[in-house]
């Protein structure tokens, strides 16, 4: 793995189980992801995007194959590790937002930062900086059921790259967000992207953003149909 | 403190759910407070109708009178026997045992005769409080009478009404004298309900031409926190020419229908327990099953199995402790009300009656104890911690993409 390459998969396969059904969601698949890179998996539904994004987030195993993290191979780690390099080394931006309902803008930033026992000042000082840098620092003290959409959906991605993670994954960042809180969310990445280096990997339907992408990674049924722009 | 500060947000901040959980806790806690307290007021009540009611808690005799009861079998100096026990502190009074014939118009049965000092009396025993109709015997009052409650069934008598006594005296004459019923007792216990006549101890030495000694002598304890064993250890040291026995040894099978009872009673408040626990459990397991997608994202940003099992134990102990002082501050004073005023089931049971030979009367009064407040506490942080158990595990072992795209 050249030191640029974040993620590498090597012959990743995933196969569920439906019933007596079995289902091959992701089939020997070979990809690397480099820093910096602004990249999106696209494909039809059941093409492998999110099974792909769950499984370079350590929160899936392949059922064969490997993915290696920042060098390290993923099935080689406990339960207590991966939860430990999901925590330092990956940033989440799901769909539905998935923000924790009971604590505020700044508390749901800050939640992670709090896991890694980063100390209080230190916290708050990050914390309400890349609130800034999201135009949600306004908003800090309010609770998710205060918020639109497109506003949690920028609080999840200040929780995202707040502990300076090595890639962060956006499973359909932009899907439940009208198309300027869109915009607005896609430009926010891409300037985390390019001032900051933050490396991003979605997966999206939206042509919007695969025109923003930099790099767009085809997959059709679980494999690789095209790679554009990967250099 | 991450724990205790996510879990304090958790609880203040989802208040609808914090507040069915709490109030389910709370009124089960309430309850069980109250339940336990009326059950120790009835256990209460079924040792003290069946100990002070007549029996008393310790009785001197002399030695074989018990097996084979004679007239002539006295303690000399009763008077002499009370004073000592006095001083080793047991208030006491003497009574004189014996039996007869009772008839009135065509009526006659026989009946087992008590001569008692009526003040003397109603310092070791409460049968003086439980006259049904007319009143107890007055002290210096001649020739009246009160009769148990089925007796005066069978003489088909009343108060104000007159009977006649038969009996042999101690010289061997035959005694015999008229009486006036001057009250019908409840029911006390199967002996006395058939057969119990109490009259003035001077009415029993005439009638029976007894000048001197008792038969019995009934002691209670001034300090109730005594146990009985040693107050019997003290008693015979104190009087080594009489039998001593509590009434444990007077009466083993109420004694161990008591012990029965009261292990009965245990389980039915198990029961009753696991009934409200459920309660408890289904309130707890509402509000972690709910959050089952918050607790996918927050294991998918790096929040461990075992921090999320903390966070959930850590939520319970403060949901219950809030709820055990919501508890206390309703079981409480409700069990105290009801130590002062009883819970009035005449409606079903007119007056009181005998179940086993214990009288039992259809009012119930709580009795607040440590036991019957901090069981229930204790029981609610067990059964709130148990049941958090399965949730919490189950929380903390989940996949959390499952977790996140659960519905």
């Amino acid at each position: 793995m050249s030191e640029e390459q974040i993620v590498r998969l090597a012959g990743v396969s995933r196969v569920y189980r439906q019933g007596n059904v079995e289902v091959r969601a992701v089939d020997r698949l070979d990809l690397d992801i480099r820093a910096g890179e602004f990249s999106a998996l696209s494909g039809p539904s059941g093409s492998g995007k999110t099974t792909i994004l769950n499984m370079i987030g350590a929160l899936d195993a392949p059922s064969e194959g490997a993915v290696y993290l920042e060098g390290r191979n993923l099935a080689e780690l406990s339960r207590g590790e991966l939860s430990r390099f999901r925590r330092d080394r990956v940033g989440f931006v799901f769909q539905s937002y998935n923000l924790i309902p009971v604590l505020t803008a700044y508390e749901n930033a800050e939640f992670v930062l709090a896991l890694q026992n980063v100390p209080a000042m230190e916290r708050k000082t990050r914390v309400m900086a890349v609130l800034r840098e999201v135009g949600m620092a306004a908003y800090a003290n309010r609770r998710p059921d205060e918020l639109s959409g497109g506003q949690q959906q920028r609080v999840a991605i200040a929780r995202a790259v707040v502990s300076e993670p090595a890639i962060v994954l956006a499973d359909e960042p932009t899907a439940n967000v009208d198309s300027e809180a869109a915009a607005t969310i896609l430009d926010l990445m891409e300037q985390l992207n390019r001032e900051k280096g933050v490396t991003f990997l979605f997966s999206t339907h939206d042509q919007r953003v695969m025109d923003r992408a930099r790099r767009l990674i085809r997959l059709r049924d679980g494999r690789l149909e095209a790679d554009e722009g990967g250099g | 403190m991450l724990l205790l500060s996510l879990a304090l947000k958790n609880i203040l901040r989802s208040r609808f759910r914090t507040w069915v959980t709490i109030l389910a806790m709370a009124f089960a806690g309430a309850i069980m407070i109250f339940y336990a307290s009326l059950l120790e007021g009835w256990m209460q009540a079924m040792e003290t109708n069946a100990v002070s009611m007549e029996m008393g808690e310790v009785q001197l005799h002399v030695p074989g009178y018990r097996d084979d009861p004679e007239l002539y079998d006295v303690i000399l100096d009763p008077g002499a026997a009370l004073a000592r026990a006095e001083s080793a502190g047991f208030a006491g009074s003497a009574r004189l045992l014996g039996s007869g014939l009772a008839a009135a118009q065509e009526n006659s049965t026989g009946v087992a005769i008590r001569g008692i000092e009526p003040e003397a009396e109603a310092r070791v025993v409460r049968l003086h409080r439980h006259v049904k109709a007319g009143s107890w015997l007055v002290p210096g009052e001649r020739n009246g009478v009160v009769l148990g409650q089925q007796l005066a069934v069978i003489l088909d008598v009343g108060p104000g009404d007159e009977l006649v006594l038969v009996g042999q005296a101690a010289d061997g004459s035959m005694a015999n004298d008229l009486f006036v019923v001057q009250g019908i007792l409840k029911s006390v216990g199967q002996g006395i309900d058939r057969a119990g006549l109490f009259m003035p101890a001077d009415d029993f030495r005439a009638f029976f031409a007894l000048a001197e000694g008792a038969h019995e002598i009934v002691l209670q304890r001034f300090d109730p926190d005594l146990p009985l064993d040693d107050a019997v250890n003290v008693l015979a040291g104190l009087f080594p020419g009489l039998e001593v026995k509590s009434w444990r040894q007077l009466q083993p099978t109420l004694a161990r229908l008591l012990d029965l009872s009261d292990v009965s009673l245990a389980i039915m408040l198990l029961i009753t327990y696991a009934a409200v626990g459920m309660l408890t459990m289904n309130a707890m397991l509402m509000g972690v099953f709910e959050r089952i997608p918050v607790f996918g994202v927050m294991k998918a940003i790096g929040f461990s199995g075992v921090r999320l099992f903390g966070l959930v134990v850590c939520e319970t102990l403060l949901q219950i402790t809030l709820a055990a002082l919501l508890a206390l501050g309703a079981g409480l004073p409700l069990s105290a009300y009801f130590a002062r005023r009883p819970l009035d089931f005449s409606f079903l049971l007119r007056e009181s009656s005998t179940i086993a030979g214990v009288a039992f009367e259809p009012q119930w009064y709580c009795r607040v104890t440590p036991g019957s407040v901090l069981l229930p506490i204790f029981f609610l942080y067990a059964v709130g911690l148990v049941s958090i158990c399965y949730p919490a595990l189950k929380a903390a072992l989940l996949s959390p993409v499952r977790a996140v795209h659960h519905q």
